[in-house]
């Protein structure tokens, strides 16, 4: 047996968006185990909670994370109007799943462009991001920020969006279609991405049921399971089917990433098309009693929000569970066995966003 | 090492099939504008900065109650309100909260500065109308059936409500005509004179 050592890998890393911290236990250049430690961002946003009114919180929920932060907007949202009985208008719950949507598209192409940006393919690298920047551009039209888009409010939306605003997002859509192509065919065809991507962390569809993976990382090994089919805002009249892969692979996570991008630019068209008119939001009166649990799809996978409602203006819990926390445990099963110069390739493969676990 | 089952499902005679895009970027112009020479453009929603009409502000103090990292200070004696450029995160609440729209989310940066500040604008005092009753005080008609929704929504604490005596009652000095209790009187019968 070879000598055993311990190299430590971030917090600080290059290819680390954010810090992580993992003790690789190393057999010559072989990972044997690695041991995770997180808590570099913890801001402890979930215990505001106690001490902001309840229809504030929105603005701070979706603090959370600086790419999914439409969708933890929406999550608290829906748990406080399940609690109030508040049935928000149907024009609400399809902008709501515009903006989700454009969340997703938003935050596969930023994950495409830090992968190609780890293979050091910096042409495709810029050009992923420069894609990004359009829907970018459309939540600063439509929302008036660009991360943060402060447009949730318990009971619907605070901003409407006019016939040629949809308008001016189903073109963006459509030319970004035609873009996303040349960069799809790179990440899917290139002969240097497919030989640094192929049979590189396998996940089986067994190990990643067992291990809780969700999102993309999940159907990338073939278990088709969206929480978007459940039916919340405007998803149960929309048509479409979660995307699988059967490798579970590397490549199989691109693969999957890639096609829910053209998805997504579907699911926008058809909102489009279908929304109806109608008031934006419903007035909500009086505090919350009660509480609510509920999942929906961020673009990283199944979140969890929990809401314990005391009757008060203020709430005595609220529980965010994010994908990048169920992924940690599969993504430790990949490293094992992997080699040490594939690790920053497979951490980033599940799409990690730390700021979302530690909150 | 661990050996590879098999050879990638790629294409090697397809090496290159990002050069088109290369060779399209190269002679076409960048994708990035030259600021700061040439200037930035806004769209309108955009949420840039906090703007006041100071002469609308009745000083209810709503939008500093209202707002999550806790930028602003109204002081309803000196009739200021002062914003912490630096703590405001642009979520757009006070603009929300304010009963008399006087408040609005404008396009465009705050400069950037060294050291942090805060601004402070303070309201211009109309001998006609005292500070306090901007917006006038609420007057209590007949129809009222002393639900007390109106002094739960006091953002002051201004109004006192007792259901078994059937008695209501306005503290003149905290009350700032924000209108609250007349909007949410489901007898309409508070007046604002």
């Amino acid at each position: 047996m070879a000598k055993q050592s311990i190299v430590p890998f971030g917090p600080q890393h290059p290819v680390l968006p954010e810090p992580v911290h993992l003790d690789l236990v190393l057999e010559d250049e072989v990972v044997v185990k690695a041991v995770p430690s997180i808590g570099f961002v913890h801001r402890g946003l979930e215990k505001l909670v106690e001490t902001r009114d309840y229809k504030e919180y929105v603005y701070i929920a979706e603090r959370v994370c600086g790419i999914c932060s439409f969708g933890h907007g929406m999550g608290y949202c829906q748990c406080l109007e399940k609690i109030m009985n508040v049935e928000i208008p149907p024009r609400a719950a399809y902008l709501r799943t515009i903006w989700m949507e454009m969340s997703r598209v938003h935050s596969h192409l930023l994950w495409l462009g830090l992968l190609a940006d780890a293979l050091g393919f910096e042409s495709l690298f810029m050009q992923s991001w420069k894609l990004r920047e359009k829907i970018l551009d459309m939540f600063d039209a439509t929302t008036g920020g660009r991360v943060i888009f402060s447009v949730n409010c318990i009971g619907g939306v605070l901003k409407d969006m006019d016939g040629g605003m949809l308008k001016a997002i189903a073109d963006t859509v459509d030319g970004m279609e035609r873009e996303l192509r040349p960069i799809a065919e790179a990440f899917l065809r290139d002969y240097t991405v497919g030989t640094r991507l192929h049979e590189l962390g396998v996940l089986t569809a067994e190990q990643a049921d067992a291990m809780g993976a969700v999102g993309p990382m999940l159907r990338a090994s073939g278990v088709s399971r969206d929480t978007r089919k459940l039916g919340y805002a405007a998803y149960g009249e929309l048509e479409f089917e979660p995307i699988t892969a059967r490798d579970g692979d590397s490549f199989a996570r691109c693969e999957v990433r890639i096609r829910e991008l053209f998805q997504s630019f579907d699911l926008i068209r058809q909102a489009i098309r279908k929304i109806p008119a109608g008031p934006i939001a419903v007035p909500v009166r009086g505090n919350p009693g009660g509480e609510h649990f509920m999942r929906i799809e961020q673009p990283r996978g199944e979140a969890v929000y929990y809401v314990k409602a005391n009757g008060t203006k203020y709430l005595d819990r609220f529980r965010l569970r994010t994908p990048t926390t169920s992924n940690i445990p599969p993504m430790l099963e990949l490293l094992k066995g992997c080699q040490l110069a594939d690790v920053a390739l497979l951490i980033l493969t599940i799409d990690p966003c730390i700021s979302c676990t530690e909150r | 090492m661990e050996q590879r089952k098999h050879e990638p499902k790629t294409y090697p005679w397809r090496a290159f099939p990002f050069a088109g895009t290369v060779l399209k970027n190269l002679f076409s112009k960048p994708a990035t504008t030259g600021y700061p020479f040439e200037p930035a453009h806004y769209p309108d929603r955009m949420r840039g900065h906090v703007e006041i009409q100071i002469e609308n502000c009745i000083s209810c103090g709503l939008c500093a109650r209202s707002c999550p990292p806790g930028a602003l200070k109204v002081d309803r004696a000196a009739g200021t309100w002062t914003i912490d450029r630096f703590d405001c995160v642009q979520c757009g609440s006070c603009v929300n909260a304010c009963p008399k729209k006087c408040l609005t989310m404008v396009p465009g940066y705050t400069e950037p500065a060294a050291q942090k500040s805060s601004e402070t604008f303070t309201r211009p005092q109309a001998p006609e109308v005292p500070a306090g009753k901007a917006g006038g005080r609420p007057v209590k008609g007949d129809a009222c059936v002393y639900c007390t929704l109106c002094a739960k929504k006091c953002p002051q604490g201004a109004i006192t409500v007792d259901r078994a005596a059937r008695t209501w009652s306005l503290d003149a000095g905290k009350c700032v005509g924000c209108g609250l209790c007349a909007a949410s009187c489901p007898k309409k019968c508070l007046t604002l004179q």
